[in-house]
């Protein structure tokens, strides 16, 4: 059933160029489409392991200038009088290496973050985030600093015996986008059904039991940092290649808000939800922008987001869902154990 | 010589308001355990209260300060009623992101009130700083330093000597018990929430005059706040009194000694650093997972 | 709500049978975000140019309507905006987008559907020279404001120069730019101090100036930093020369801010709102000024909003020249525009790898001097 509603989405996704043919809205489509695949990512810690991370933008952010200084190539010194020169690579490679260095990333700052927990975590990784940002902004000889990265190719993908095929179109950049989306979501999709899955849910429900039943709690969450990492880091390569210029402001606090925003409405634990919350929030600037001044299409967001987390608390999938399947409007228990119970069914 | 001393002065008028800023989130966030992104916005509502005060009213400059006070006061119980406390009990992610709703929607409230050019406060105090043989301070930075040592000192009592602050902590350490006790825990909530908005404005309308005032001030001051409520540990006054000045030193001797593209790093720095080897914050007293 | 939407309605319809009778010219500024300020005092510049040009009677017979819409100075905005005014709006000519990372996130749209730009107020270097055939400034990048200041550098007298800039293009660019000038006039070059574009409090900044070996301050940033820095420069006893740069500068605030700390600073700038007489245009200059206090804005707008003015008069001469309002005929005839702007005559020159040159056009350059309170011109 579930694989039919997933097969059924994509088609859906996947045939909306075929009636669209609004350059303006299709443009608005890949870049919130590229914002729901890092969101997607963030759901992974957040959703799966309790670990609210603010400094998500930090991997989007590392995955856009790997890409782009992979494809663009630099030459920087080093400490100690070492030169780097590195040439410029197909933007494939950049894609590839993106991943690799932010995974990494999320390695390190994972097995350095989880120490702490709460509220502790959350700034943690914001402090984490704005280093990153200040690094981009003063280490001029490898980003430009402030003087942005510019003339970033687009996405080439290499074929065997038909060589590049550079992806200049918003259609080619739509299916593009569509795809490592729909790769990103059947990767979570089977993390969190398999071992490890379990593991990072009862980590979430009673981190003190999980212990005591042997999960290795720094093992677990640490692989779920790298994942989720590396995919924000893909995210970020497809912005890089998408936008063609990045500067240190790719680093800034409103898209790792924007981020938090899509996976909290669209409920913790769903993806499905990040997706709904993503295209709600990522397309009501459209929506705005022609009815209300600026100011006030800004009041209107803050508004909403406020209004749907009062009517919806869990967010709009898993409130919603749970409406249906109790048509006589019992409550249930909002818990963590209880959440913790829905989301296991939910991916059962 | 005469310029480590000229940083040293510095330190001493950014860290008391930086203090002033971090004691007020520090309440919130360590008793209510809300991260309040509003914090920021209540601090530039305070500059914007100065501002209409003395220009718009007319009155005089040190009338405004308790007219700030006061209306901080109100907004944040207007908060904490009819955003905070319909949703006590959910998670702590769903708070911060409601609180993160009334920081977009109140700071575009300010730029479409006042719109984005920056305002200024003009003040009584000379226009000549008070020049100690190496070193030279404006009276007003010297002004905001004292304004800023009473409000902590006020607070500190408030918390430590009173009926309401003694309630304060017991729901701070354990709100079941603090609640079976006796305690009103929605007053000591919506109170708590007031009170460290009123610091908040109060930071807002001391600094409003000394920089200038616009709808994005709040912001880093904002980041700052966080960082000092981590460095003193959460709900811990003298700690956020000490990591203001901590803050306020790293970033002068970096900016003065490093590199000034690398001064608010420092901040987040010390801070990876503080919980990486002492998770709890610098001067925790409790520690509080969750 | 019901109301609203029959209003908008009601606007959509207006506009729509409006559409057929006017030209339109989409301006892409920030209007919330960190740059509202900045973008809003840019648009009511643009609002007076068109006001100016449709009271006598619009250009080829129709009246000119400007399409404004929000980039919330952000750089992947600036660029979904650019698509909505070029395929939504239908506009054959835009105008923006203030920052330089919003009008370079914008440039590979205008290649894309082939529409000139004009950049109103963006400095980086890479915008002209990074062979986009369809952006035109009227901007002066820093190094031409290097330029035009090393021809009097040596009349100032200085010996050794610290910089004092804000970390972004601009700032950056204004501390290479004029360090390498200086080292070619054998000027030496002591301390460079950034400061983050939020930023309110440089005392750390000025404290290591007032222990350096060198005379001179340049200092590169918008209006409310340097009143920020004048205040806290004078709080910290700082008395070394001054010299500001980039064109934002607002002396009367400068003068009423710092008071006599401002005496003796120097300030390099494309625009004399305050000797209007003394402009190339004094009559557009006159009537420019007069609409803006008319209008009830901040005169400290002036030296941001005339770009928006003379923007968009020299998009509607282009439109003029082309004789038709079609992106390909507009890029074409920017190239033999003359506008008596109001720093100067608007031409463009060709900048960048050739087969693929940007227009940039050359604006005067003024250094004033503030003199017991009073803003006074020096000769360059």
């Amino acid at each position: 059933m579930r694989s039919v509603v997933t097969i059924l989405t994509i088609a859906a996704f996947a045939s909306v160029p075929l009636w669209l043919r609004d350059p303006y809205l299709m443009n608005a489509l890949i870049t919130t489409g590229i914002f729901i695949i890092a969101a997607m990512s963030l759901n992974l810690l957040l959703g799966f392991t309790g670990q609210l991370s603010l400094g998500h933008v930090a991997f989007f952010g590392i995955g856009a200038y790997v890409s782009a200084l992979t494809s663009l190539g630099f030459d920087v010194g080093l400490p100690g009088g070492f030169r780097v020169v590195h040439d410029p690579w197909p933007p494939f490679a950049g894609f590839v290496l993106a991943i690799i260095i932010s995974g990494l990333c999320g390695y390190f700052v994972g097995r350095l973050s989880f120490r702490v927990r709460g509220a502790y975590f959350v700034i943690v990784t914001i402090s984490f985030a704005e280093v990153v940002r200040l690094v981009a902004l003063n280490w001029v000889e490898l980003t430009q600093g402030p003087l942005a990265l510019t003339n970033i190719p687009p996405m080439a993908l290499s074929l065997p015996g038909f060589g590049e095929l550079a992806l200049h179109t918003k259609l080619q950049n739509y299916y593009l986008v569509l795809v490592v989306a729909v790769a990103a979501y059947l990767l979570i999709t089977r993390l969190v059904r398999s071992h490890f899955g379990r593991a990072m849910r009862g980590l979430m429900a009673n981190e003190t039991l999980a212990v005591s039943v042997g999960i290795d709690v720094t093992k677990t969450l640490t692989l779920a940092a790298v994942i989720s990492a590396g995919i924000a880091g893909a995210a970020g390569s497809l912005y890089a290649h998408y936008i063609r210029i990045i500067d240190p402001e790719v680093f800034a606090f409103i898209n790792t808000v924007t981020m938090v925003i899509m996976v909290i409405t669209g409920g913790k634990g769903s993806l499905a939800g990040t997706i709904i919350g993503g295209l709600v929030f990522g397309l009501m600037p459209i929506v705005l922008r022609p009815i209300m001044a600026p100011e006030a299409q800004w009041i209107a967001y803050g508004g909403v987001l406020i209004a749907i987390l009062f009517v919806l608390p869990r967010g709009i999938v898993p409130s919603l869902t749970q409406r249906l399947s109790r048509p006589h409007g019992k409550t249930a228990a909002v818990g963590r154990v209880a959440f913790a119970e829905h989301s296991a069914k939910e991916h059962a | 010589m005469s310029e480590f001393l000229q940083h040293l002065v510095n330190t001493l008028v950014l860290g008391g308001t930086y203090a002033l800023l971090g004691i007020g989130l520090t309440l919130i966030f360590g008793i209510m355990n809300v991260v309040n992104f509003t914090h920021g916005v209540l601090y530039t509502f305070g500059a914007y209260v100065m501002f209409i005060v003395v220009h718009q009213l007319g009155l005089n400059f040190f009338l405004a300060l308790p007219v700030a006070v006061v209306a901080g006061w109100i907004l944040g119980a207007v908060i904490e009623l009819t955003l905070l406390r319909p949703l006590r009990g959910s998670d702590i992610d769903t708070t911060m992101l409601v609180m993160i709703g009334a920081w977009i929607a109140m700071q575009s409230g300010a730029l479409w009130i006042w719109g984005g050019v920056a305002k200024s406060v003009a003040t009584p105090f000379p226009e000549a700083p008070l020049v100690l043989g190496p070193v030279s301070v404006s009276w007003l930075r010297l002004f905001v330093l004292a304004a800023a040592g009473l409000l902590i000192v006020v607070t500190y009592l408030l918390i430590n000597r009173t009926r309401l602050g003694c309630a304060m902590r017991a729901t701070f350490q354990d709100e079941d018990t603090a609640s079976l006790m006796g305690v009103n825990v929605d007053l000591i909530y919506t109170s708590t929430f007031a009170i460290g908005s009123s610091l908040a404005a109060a930071a807002g309308a001391l600094l409003g005059p000394v920089y200038v005032i616009s709808p994005q001030m709040g912001d880093l001051a904002a980041v700052k706040a966080f960082a000092i409520v981590i460095l003193g540990g959460l709900g811990n006054i003298t700690g956020a009194v000490i990591g203001g000045f901590i803050l306020a030193l790293a970033e002068e001797l970096g900016a003065g000694y490093v590199s000034s593209g690398y001064r608010d790093a420092m901040g987040f720095l010390i801070i990876i650093a503080v919980l990486i080897f002492k998770p709890t914050g610098l001067f925790a007293r409790s520690e509080r997972i969750g | 709500m019901r109301r609203t939407i029959k209003y908008v309605l009601a606007a959509a319809l207006l506009s729509g049978t409006a559409s057929a009778e006017t030209i339109k010219i989409g301006v892409n500024e920030p209007l919330t975000g960190a740059f509202a300020a900045s973008g809003t005092y840019v648009v009511n510049g643009a609002k007076i140019a068109a006001d100016e040009i449709n009271a006598k009677g619009g250009i080829l017979g129709k009246k000119i309507e400007l399409v404004i819409e929000d980039n919330k100075s952000n750089p992947t905005e600036a660029a979904a905006v650019a698509e909505k005014l070029i395929t939504s709006d239908k506009t054959p000519v835009l105008m923006g987008a203030w920052g330089s990372s919003l009008t370079l996130a914008v440039m590979p749209k205008l290649t894309e559907y082939e529409t000139p730009m004009l950049v109103e107020t963006s400095s980086s270097g890479k915008i002209t020279t990074s062979g986009n055939p369809y952006i035109f400034r009227i901007s002066p990048p820093s190094s031409v404001e290097a330029a035009a200041f090393k021809n009097i550098v040596d009349k100032l007298n200085l010996k050794k120069v610290d910089f004092l800039v804000i970390n972004n293009d601009w700032g950056r660019g204004t501390a290479d730019d004029f360090g390498r000038m200086f080292k070619e006039k054998g000027i030496g070059v002591g301390l460079v101090e950034t400061m983050d574009q939020g930023a309110q409090d440089m005392s750390a900044q000025l404290s290591k100036f007032k222990s350096s070996d060198s005379e001179t301050i340049i200092v590169t940033t918008s209006v409310d930093q340097l009143t920020l820095i004048f205040k806290q420069a004078a709080a910290l006893g700082l008395k070394k020369r001054i010299i500001t740069t980039g064109g934002s500068q607002n002396p009367d605030q400068i003068i009423a801010q710092a008071g006599a700390a401002a005496n003796g600073t120097m300030h390099l700038t494309t625009f004399l709102p305050w000797l209007p007489d003394k402009t190339p245009n004094p009559e557009a200059t006159n009537y420019f000024i007069s609409e803006w206090k008319k209008r009830g804005f901040d005169f400290a707008g002036c030296t941001e909003s005339f770009r928006g003015y003379d923007g968009i008069r020299t998009v509607a001469a282009a439109i003029e020249k082309a004789g038709k309002a079609e992106p390909a005929a507009i890029k074409a005839a920017f190239w033999d525009v003359k506008v008596k702007g109001l720093n100067g005559d608007i031409v463009f020159h060709k900048s960048g790898p050739e087969g693929k040159e940007s227009g940039q056009s050359q604006p005067n350059v003024y250094l004033i001097e503030i003199e017991d309170g009073k803003v006074g011109l020096k000769n360059l």
